[in-house]
């Protein structure tokens, strides 16, 4: 069901497939009150939550801040107006001025068209946090949306990518359904490349017991982003630490963090943290994925059920140190193209990776043009939160929100003369711009950091 | 009338107006704050997040960076608002002569009385000027508009309303109130004495502007004015103090694994020794 009166909406995961991640869809006639009962439970859980659906204004500034309304045009996509969504709600069943003065301060009753408009606007939104970076309080649609997903999925609607991709995590502890023996194949091939293209021997060990340093590579890296697990491959040999990419956790993303911050995103968290123990590891380092860095960064800390005995990091954070303490050897002029960066919104706003991304592209590329705004003010690629449908609708809803990511790429230049490079080093961003770079005719090749990385290493 | 608005609603509102406000907080704190949602960059001491919240309650830090219109009109709203309410304090509290006990200023009470009534003038239309500002921002700027609900202009209409009597007190000959009988009244009530006869409540402008400043207190805690308090504990999730743990890889000597040669393949290697 591609619309619902006027509102595009991603494809919907079939009753089976939900029932693969344990959810009984909620019929429709007992819908609305159910929403009713999770909303109530929720609310009474989350602080942030509560505080969006009490403290807003209604200043109106989250709007011209946010890429998807600016891209679409449409009022239901201004943050406020789409935590407005949820908040009629709320103030209608759990607020005074809500139950005595209904409309005046716009609360409305449930029913299944509100949930509808839900799973339409709450599935346009790239949990990107600006908003919540401009707001004069402060205030996180990202947290409205996350529990407006939360409460979609317990009643049973869900998109059939987020759907599917939490049972495959389930099945296979990766995203893309990679099992094992594909995993090892696809590594060799890719040592096989790196020793073609770069001249270079590197081994990708896989489920290496007494290993010192797990790498948790994005899943999409092993077919759609080679470049950025050669890129960690050749770090890892380069600085010769003992590594390992564990098989039973081949993905740095956590689609439960998008759909289901309960079981589905703490199922995967305690599949690391037993894979740590197994293997006997020292330090997880994450490999390039905004949302998957979050959810491991600030997320496993409350979300693992027992103590987490190993330290986490981020790849960027461990190139940057070595660059600063001058251990790497890096031949910018390897990478002569006009690069830009366009900043992952999970790094920027929720990570604290704004810096070590520019020590690492100052130290890897010669002709480096910021965006204009960047860093923690810089719009989301229009893919956040992994609202990558192909349907035919939604797609074409995909094109209109990267128009803000792309008049941003277009001011920087560097696709001028059509070869630019556009790197964005999450697995999300890659995949919203691989097509949408083509749709803007950006004139840019998308590509991630530690691409760059890789290929600027001087091994002699 | 007078009995009702003059005498004992101020009782009731005072109550529903803490109580309601208590209420409310409970409520917020009765929720937990459950995962880390720090925004980043990180601010990494206290003193920072000091800084940054005050910044933001106080000078508006991000409507100055992204709305400079906004920010006009809104830092002159709240500043005026904070000052109209002091002065009511002040100048009620000590008849105007507040600024002659600041020592070492050499101020007679004559001239503070000048002073607080120029300071309450001012503000009095600034404030007044700044939520007219407000008001028409909502109606003529196409994205405000379509996030406003009737009852955020009804607030600003109510304020206007509100302030603009209170400037009608302040600015007609005719209809002035002199400091000493709302002193007078106020205490009164504090003392719960008999308030009726007072001459003051035969105003119909000063009966207008306490009755409207008893129905917003009343209302106050149930409502977006609540936005107060709600700043600042959103403010205390999102800005926290936050440090990335100390980066380092486990038993990882880059110096010897270049001089081994690493990755290098061994006819090449072999080169490099020759």
């Amino acid at each position: 069901m591609p619309e619902y009166k006027g509102m595009v909406q991603p494809t919907r995961a079939s009753v089976a497939e939900m029932r693969k991640i344990h959810i009984e869809p909620v019929s429709d006639e007992i819908k609305p009150d159910k929403a009713i009962e999770f909303l109530d439970q929720i609310r009474k859980k989350f602080r942030s939550f509560v505080i969006a659906m009490e403290s807003c204004t209604k200043c109106g500034l989250c709007a011209e801040n946010c890429h998807t309304y600016l891209g679409t045009g449409d009022p239901n996509n201004i943050p406020t107006n789409r935590a407005e969504l949820i908040r009629k709600i709320y103030k209608r069943y759990f607020t005074l001025e809500g139950r005595w003065f209904g409309k005046l301060v716009g609360a409305e009753d449930i029913s299944l068209d509100v949930i509808e408009q839900w799973y339409s606007y709450f599935y346009q939104c790239s949990q990107c946090r600006r908003c919540a970076h401009v707001c004069p309080f402060g205030i996180d649609t990202c947290e409205v949306t996350f529990i407006g997903r939360q409460l979609l999925h317990w009643l049973g609607i869900s998109p059939k990518l987020h759907a599917t991709t939490g049972a495959a995590m389930e099945k296979v502890g990766n995203h893309t359904a990679l099992p094992k023996p594909g995993i090892v194949d696809t590594l060799e091939f890719m040592a096989e490349e790196v020793l073609d293209e770069f001249g270079v021997e590197v081994e990708f060990p896989v489920d290496k017991p007494g290993s010192d340093i797990m790498y948790i590579p994005s899943s999409a890296d092993f077919l759609l982003n080679p470049y950025t697990l050669m890129g960690a491959g050749m770090f890892f040999t380069y600085i010769g630490a003992n590594w390992t990419i564990p098989s039973t956790v081949t993905e740095a993303g956590n689609f439960g963090f998008l759909f289901d911050q309960y079981w589905t995103q703490r199922g995967n968290v305690m599949r690391l943290l037993n894979v740590a123990q197994e293997l006997g590891i020292k330090k997880i380092v994450w490999g390039e994925c905004g949302h998957g860095w979050r959810a491991a960064k600030m997320y496993i800390p409350t979300l693992a059920d027992r103590p987490v005995r190993w330290p986490l990091t981020h790849i960027h954070d461990e190139i940057a140190n070595l660059i600063l303490k001058n251990e790497l050897k890096l031949d910018p002029s390897k990478n002569s193209k006009p690069v830009t960066l366009h900043d992952p919104c999970n790094y920027v706003r929720a990570c604290g990776l704004n810096d070590n991304m520019r020590v690492i592209m100052n130290a890897c590329v010669t002709d480096f043009r910021e965006m204009c705004p960047h860093g923690a003010d810089n719009f989301c690629c229009g893919g956040g939160a992994a609202i990558l449908f192909d349907d035919p609708e939604m797609y074409r809803r995909r094109i209109l929100l990267s128009k803000k990511k792309a008049e941003q790429v277009r001011a920087t230049g560097v696709g001028k003369d059509g070869e630019g490079i556009l790197c964005a080093p999450c697995s999300i961003c890659k995949a919203q711009l691989y097509p949408m770079v083509e749709e803007h005719e950006l004139g840019v090749e998308v590509k991630g950091l530690i691409d760059l990385v890789g290929k600027a290493l001087v091994w002699k | 009338m007078k009995l009702l608005i003059g005498q004992i609603l101020p009782y009731i509102t005072v109550t529903l107006f803490t109580l309601g406000i208590l209420y409310r907080l409970g409520r917020w704190a009765g929720a937990r704050i459950v995962h880390n949602i720090t925004l980043s960059p990180w601010l990494q001491t206290n003193s920072q997040v000091a800084i940054r919240v005050s910044s933001e309650a106080f000078l508006f830090r991000n409507l100055f960076r992204f709305d400079r219109a906004l920010w006009a009109g809104a830092l002159l709203m709240h500043f005026a608002l904070l000052n109209v309410l002091g002065g009511h304090i002040v100048g009620f509290g000590f008849l105007g002569e507040q600024f002659a006990l600041i020592p070492g200023l050499g101020i007679t009470p004559e001239l503070s009385r000048e002073i607080s009534g120029l300071l309450g003038s001012i503000f009095g239309i600034v404030l007044w000027i700044a939520l007219l500002y407000l008001l028409y921002r909502r109606f003529t700027k196409e994205a405000v508009k379509m996030v406003t609900e009737p009852s955020d202009n009804l607030w600003l209409i109510y304020l206007l309303v509100l302030v603009g009597i209170g400037n009608i007190m302040r600015f007609v000959p005719g209809y002035h109130i002199e400091y000493e009988l709302v002193r007078d009244y106020i205490s009164a009530l504090i003392l719960f004495h008999p308030v009726v006869d007072m001459d003051l409540l035969n105003s119909v402008f000063f009966l207008a502007h306490l009755l409207l400043v008893q129905i917003l207190l009343i209302v106050f805690p149930f409502s977006k004015l609540m936005h107060v308090f709600g700043m600042f504990a959103e403010r205390y999730i999102v800005n926290r103090v936050y440090n990335d743990p100390a980066p380092g890889l486990p038993n990882v000597d880059v110096a010897s694994a270049r001089k081994a040669g690493l990755g290098v393949p061994d006819g090449d290697a072999a080169e490099e020794e020759v």
